[in-house]
């Protein structure tokens, strides 16, 4: 009944008049997907990490190189990406989880790695350096480039929905026992026999792949990134945001997330001509949020049912 | 059920008197919407502001002076939208407008921000006049709806090694080196590109490329390679707050230069030349301006002056991206969407003060509008390239410290 209830909810933009609210519906669905990346990580293993926008980047750039330099068709820019972000967020965790880094140590690194990886495309005539890279426009399914927003809505709807189930996934699976008892104690999760850099680079990379999948979906809706979009703090940050305030480490959180602060940022946007005035009503509800549900949105379900909350401070 | 029925009659009534009052006062013609996307906070709100602001006058002119006249004096109604410096809102902006009734729109001052912006609008075939956004790439895309009234970055970039040629040569080629501080984003990288290949042409050697983050907060190290490389002159591209950091370490430093030629300097503008003044004195920039040779401009400028107290090019470009769209519903007789994109085509726009002569738009792009070459001197901006329109002497090189 739940799922069917929730598909009726996912369905309703298909048969919505306006573009407009397509659109809005398909960034509360881009955001509560890129959140629930980040939750993978950040929320069932307790690996927070404020640099996610560097999967985001590599994807989105893996995506544009392929097309613009290659001539690979973008459908194919989505494994590819995959890969790339699982081998980035691979490479990230061994060298991070290898020397021990956790906590905010692991934050500070993520954070470094992402900056890196602006610089790096800022400097690097393969990445087309500050310029960026601007995709030709060429309308049409096959080319990945939709002239309704209902097609780009049913490509992230999908990727949610894979992501959500990863998190599914995560709360039943053996992959999900062992990636909580680390969040939980490392020292205990260790002495039960949890290979913890394994544990952790494996969660690190498959949520890397699926954050960089969300790149290409980017690239392929606005027709431009550059390092400033791919691998800026800004993204890091959203990303963290919306499975923080929905509740981290439960699978509906980044969906609460999302579709919350979308609500307040455009409906401020909507009924507040004011410049800069939007902003901050969206920063109050934030604080407010963050002062009153500690658990994130999901965790005012979970304390009227009585049951755990997530892992909103591993 | 009596009342009810006691009230739908009322409101019948009223209904049908409300309806009645146009025919007894004559028809209004129905407003034609015009969509303004700026960013209006953040790191860019500063000159998004501005764009707005000059958009909205060109409104209130038009209006004022009885609206779209071939449309029976159809007014103009300006959406205003904030971008906030990020290419998804403004593609949403984009889509609220496009079904609020715009038909046409003006922005974004940044390129991320038009290119975004400009497909979205294509979708709906809603003709969009850019105000800024300089990459060449908004216009070579082969939008039918994009317009630019103003020059890409190939043009700039191309007339600023002509002018600095020009003004060396005229002064007996005293400038045989330069170094080009830039800052590292997709506005100071495709500039420096360019420069950097333009610049042996013109008689003058690069011996350095000296990128920067934006923000950058401190100049010394960047300064103290300038010293190292001894170039004859200085080029700059970057945005506001480093520019004018820039040059005050160059002043501090006492850097001995020929010149600084910077091209669509963000912080060369009258703010500067006013609360900086030894520093800016002399420092030349190659950017958009007005023709300071017709009367017009000099009433605009008091006018923006008069009302937020500090002018800059992005007034004018906000103001004729508006007029742009309005001259061609003019034409067109009509709002309508393929009529007006037609009108824009055919259009022939000479109303205006910018160093440009009459619009003529080649694959939406004005294939006449040029910047100019700027420098300030005794606190005000004046103009000193081309001859044609120049209201000043160029004092290059410039006096030593």
């Amino acid at each position: 009944m739940k799922w069917v209830l929730v598909g009726g909810v996912a369905a309703v933009p298909f048969v919505l008049p306006s573009q407009s609210m397509v659109n809005i519906a398909m960034l509360t669905a881009f955001s509560a997907f890129l959140g629930q990346c980040w939750n993978i990580a950040g929320g069932f293993g307790g690996l927070t990490s404020f640099g996610h926008a560097v999967f985001f980047g590599s994807g989105a750039y893996t995506g544009a190189i392929l097309q613009t330099r290659y001539g690979v068709n973008p459908w194919v820019g989505l494994p590819a990406a995959f890969l790339v972000g699982g081998l980035v967020g691979a490479g990230i965790g061994a060298a991070s989880f290898r020397a021990g880094l956790r906590g905010s140590y692991f934050a500070l690194v993520t954070l470094a790695f992402a900056e890196v990886f602006r610089v790096l495309s800022n400097s690097l005539e393969f990445t087309q350096g500050g310029l960026g890279i601007a995709i030709p426009l060429k309308v049409s399914a096959w080319n990945f480039q939709f002239a309704d927003r209902r097609a780009t809505y049913a490509v992230v709807l999908v990727l949610l929905a894979v992501a959500s189930g990863v998190a599914v996934w995560l709360t039943k699976g053996r992959m999900g026992a062992r990636l909580a008892a680390v969040r939980e104690n490392e020292d205990a999760a260790a002495a039960l026999g949890v290979d913890i850099v394994r544990t952790k680079t494996w969660a690190l990379a498959l949520s890397g792949g699926l954050a960089a999948m969300g790149g290409v979906v980017y690239g392929q809706t606005y027709l431009y990134i550059d390092p400033s979009i791919g691998f800026g703090t800004e993204r890091s940050v959203e990303m963290l945001l919306v499975a923080m305030i929905g509740g981290a480490g439960t699978v509906w959180g980044p969906v609460l997330g999302a579709v919350v602060l979308h609500v307040v940022a455009d409906v401020s946007r909507a009924f507040i001509a004011t410049p800069g005035f939007a902003p901050m009503v969206y920063g109050v509800v934030l604080l407010v949020i963050i002062a009153v549900l500690p658990q994130g949105l999901a965790g005012v379900w979970a304390q009227v049912r009585g049951t755990p909350g997530g892992a909103r401070d591993a | 059920m009596s009342q009810f029925l006691r009230l739908s009659r009322r409101g019948a009534l009223a209904g049908a008197a409300t309806l009645a009052m146009p025919a007894i006062g004559g028809a209004q013609a129905a407003p034609v919407k015009v969509g303004l996307i700026h960013p209006v906070t953040g790191a860019l709100a500063g000159a998004g502001g501005r764009c707005r602001a000059g958009g909205l006058m060109a409104i209130e002119d038009i209006n004022a002076a009885g609206g779209i006249k071939s449309m029976g004096g159809a007014k103009l109604e300006a959406i205003l939208g904030d971008a906030q410096g990020r290419p998804e809102i403004a593609t949403q902006l984009v889509d609220q407008m496009a079904e609020a009734g715009a038909a046409g729109f003006t922005g974004c001052f940044a390129s991320a921000l038009g290119l975004a912006a400009t497909q979205a609008a294509a979708k709906y075939n809603i003709p969009f006049s850019i105000d800024s956004g300089i990459a060449d790439a908004i216009t070579t895309r082969g939008l039918k709806n994009t317009f630019r009234f103003f020059p890409n970055n190939s043009t700039a970039t191309a007339d600023a090694m002509a002018a600095l040629g020009a003004l060396n040569k005229a002064a007996g080629s005293p400038a045989k080196t330069a170094v080009i501080v830039h800052e590292d984003s997709e506005f100071g990288t495709n500039s420096v590109k360019l420069q950097a290949a333009m610049l042996p042409g013109i008689g003058i050697e690069v011996k350095a490329l000296l990128p920067h983050a934006t923000p950058t907060r401190d100049f010394t190290n960047i300064v103290l390679r300038i010293k190292a490389e001894k170039p004859d002159i200085v080029l700059i591209s970057n945005y506001e707050n480093e520019y004018v950091l820039l040059a005050r370490t160059l002043v501090q430093q006492r850097v001995d230069l020929v010149s600084t030629f910077s091209i669509s300097g963000g912080g060369f503008n009258l703010k500067f030349a006013k609360e900086a003044p030894t520093v800016a004195e002399n420092m030349i920039d190659f950017n958009h301006w007005h023709n300071p040779k017709d009367p017009r401009s000099v009433a605009f400028r008091k006018r923006v002056e008069a009302a937020s107290g500090f002018y800059s090019w992005e007034h004018p470009f906000g103001y004729f991206a508006v007029k742009l769209l309005a001259d061609a519903w003019e034409r067109a007789g009509s709002a309508d969407k393929e009529r007006a994109i037609a009108a824009l085509n055919g259009s022939t726009m000479a109303d205006h003060f910018m160093p440009y002569g009459p619009t003529k738009f080649t694959n939406g792009q004005n294939s006449g509008a040029h910047p100019v070459a700027l420098q300030i001197q005794k606190g005000d901006m004046t103009v000193i390239w081309p001859n044609e329109v120049s209201d000043a002497k160029a004092v290059f090189p410039r006096p030593k410290a």
